[in-house]
């Protein structure tokens, strides 16, 4: 890959690997510091790359491992989780009347995938936001394809335990 | 405990996956088998096609305006400042020894005998303040490659493009640039270099200088001898290596009195300044000042340096025979 190919992929990729981060860490300017570092790592790495490398799978991975050192920190992860928290109720209070029903929903979500073990929330984001393969997980996570996968399904029981029913199914489905 | 039945519990894996869409055919059809009997299980695939569902709302993430345009921004000045610092580099066998050659975004920036074993540690590189080294992935193949060629005889230029940065100061990259135009097969007295960059008195410091190249054999300082015509220093005390360099050009050398120098009477001569080039015993050379004078090892090097035989002694019509 040459550097003017680098450029290319600094542009495509970087505003999802800025909000990858900025879900797994918090708002602050944590992830912002993490996905400048990601791309430097990628910059330092890339003309290792083999041609065929899946790119964004590669840059989630250097994310990936720089939030799992990031959260080595317990006082970082509990801070991130208050400002997850916090930003979450400022989206909730913000929004028009009638999309809040679902908004709180989501926002519900996004505070128990805040309190997930980091496995569970870095493999659930990776997944269901992002959309990427358990293979590409797996990877980025030091883990298999199938434990991965593990990971996502169990942190989507935790959600659906989590809302307790909140949201989930409207009154007339109910038995 | 869970108070489920076995098959409930048995199909729990299959049941997830087949809410979010990822399930085989096969477990698709006994999931349905199984929901169309089972009003607990039918109700808890419900309730993860709902997570699902919530799941997509955490997909638009509110960014505030201009954050990501400043992270980005951000990210070019330091991804401008890691391109400037940053050297790839590459360590291969050669007749001379393990080479580590390395280069930056503008060019080849360091050519380096490494002495102390063939790994980055044995480097000055790893020395460097202010760099940033990795291995390279295949941009060094190339100019490995010609410097093995050029080594081998095969090869009279090494057209790099070149970064004079990791010189010490700004006096040594003049000397750097004058001894680079220096031409195959040609030798010259450190005066010589003195005299190119305006600083004739200066002979030590141009010594020195070439002592520090970080990119010998391109930068030719090989060529770069004593007025008596030994052949001096190289690269701190590697002159053996010196002596096999201006072999291959073709530039004659011998031993006397243990020390090695040139033969300055097998060579062809050139007055600073002039374009002919003569015989050692051209009879215009007793109306010169005395002056650093560029010898040739051949006609042909000469001639390839863009100058003519001389009129006076006509090297064309009586060549030096060895």
């Amino acid at each position: 890959m040459s550097a003017e190919a680098f450029e290319a992929v600094v542009t495509t990729h970087h505003a999802e690997i800025f909000r990858y981060l900025r879900r797994v860490i918090g708002r602050g300017d944590d992830a912002d510091d993490l996905s400048q570092e990601t791309f430097l790592r990628a910059y330092r790495a890339y003309r290792s790359l083999p041609r065929d490398a899946n790119v964004r799978a590669w840059l989630f991975s250097i994310a990936t491992n720089l939030a799992k050192n990031h959260f080595r920190s317990e006082t970082r992860r509990r801070r991130a989780y208050g400002e997850v928290r916090a930003s979450t109720r400022e989206a909730v209070d913000s929004a028009p009347e009638a999309v809040l029903v679902s908004r709180e929903t989501g926002a519900l979500v996004e505070g128990i995938v805040g309190r997930l073990p980091l496995k569970q929330r870095l493999a659930f984001t990776q997944r269901k936001i992002h959309g990427l393969d358990y293979e590409a997980i797996g990877r980025s996570l030091g883990c298999s394809a199938e434990s991965a996968r593990a990971h996502v399904f169990q942190a989507l029981r935790k959600i659906r335990q989590g809302l307790d029913g909140h949201g989930l199914l409207p009154e007339e489905s109910q038995p | 405990m869970s108070d489920k039945p076995a098959v409930c519990i048995q199909i729990k894996d299959d049941l997830l996956a087949v809410a979010m869409g990822e399930a085989t055919p096969s477990a698709v059809r006994r999931v349905e088998r199984h929901l169309a009997a089972c009003a607990p299980c039918r109700r808890e695939f419900q309730e993860y096609r709902a997570v699902d569902n919530a799941v997509t709302t955490l997909r638009e993430d509110p960014l505030p305006s201009g954050r990501l345009a400043q992270a980005r921004e951000r990210l070019e000045t330091r991804l401008a400042d890691l391109r400037r610092r940053l050297l790839t580099y590459r360590i291969f066998p050669s007749p001379l020894g393990h080479i580590l050659i390395a280069r930056s975004e503008l060019g080849i920036s360091l050519v380096e005998y490494l002495e102390r074993g063939t790994s980055l540690r044995a480097s000055r590189l790893s020395h460097e303040p202010g760099v940033e080294i990795v291995g390279d992935g295949g941009e060094l193949e190339a100019p490995s490659r010609e410097l093995l060629e050029y080594l081998d005889g095969r090869r009279k230029h090494l057209e790099w493009p070149l970064d004079l940065r990791l010189a010490r100061s700004d006096f040594q990259r003049t000397v750097l640039q004058a001894t680079a135009a220096l031409p195959y097969g040609a030798v010259i007295p450190y005066a010589g270099i003195a005299q190119e960059v305006g600083k004739a008195a200066a002979v030590r410091a141009v010594a020195q200088a070439l002592r520090w190249n970080p990119l010998p054999i391109v930068i030719p300082c090989h060529r770069v001898i004593g007025t008596s015509g030994a052949l001096t220093g190289y690269a701190g005390g590697k002159v053996g290596l010196k002596q096999r360099l201006l072999s291959l050009e073709g530039v004659p050398t011998t031993k006397r009195a243990g020390v090695l120098g040139i033969t300055p009477q097998a060579m062809y001569i050139l007055y600073p300044g002039e374009q002919e080039y003569c015989l050692p015993t051209c009879p215009s050379f007793s109306t010169h000042r005395p002056a650093p004078l560029t010898r040739f090892a051949s006609r042909e090097s000469a001639e390839a340096a863009g100058f003519a035989p001389c009129t006076t002694c006509r090297p064309d019509l009586h060549p030096i025979s060895r």
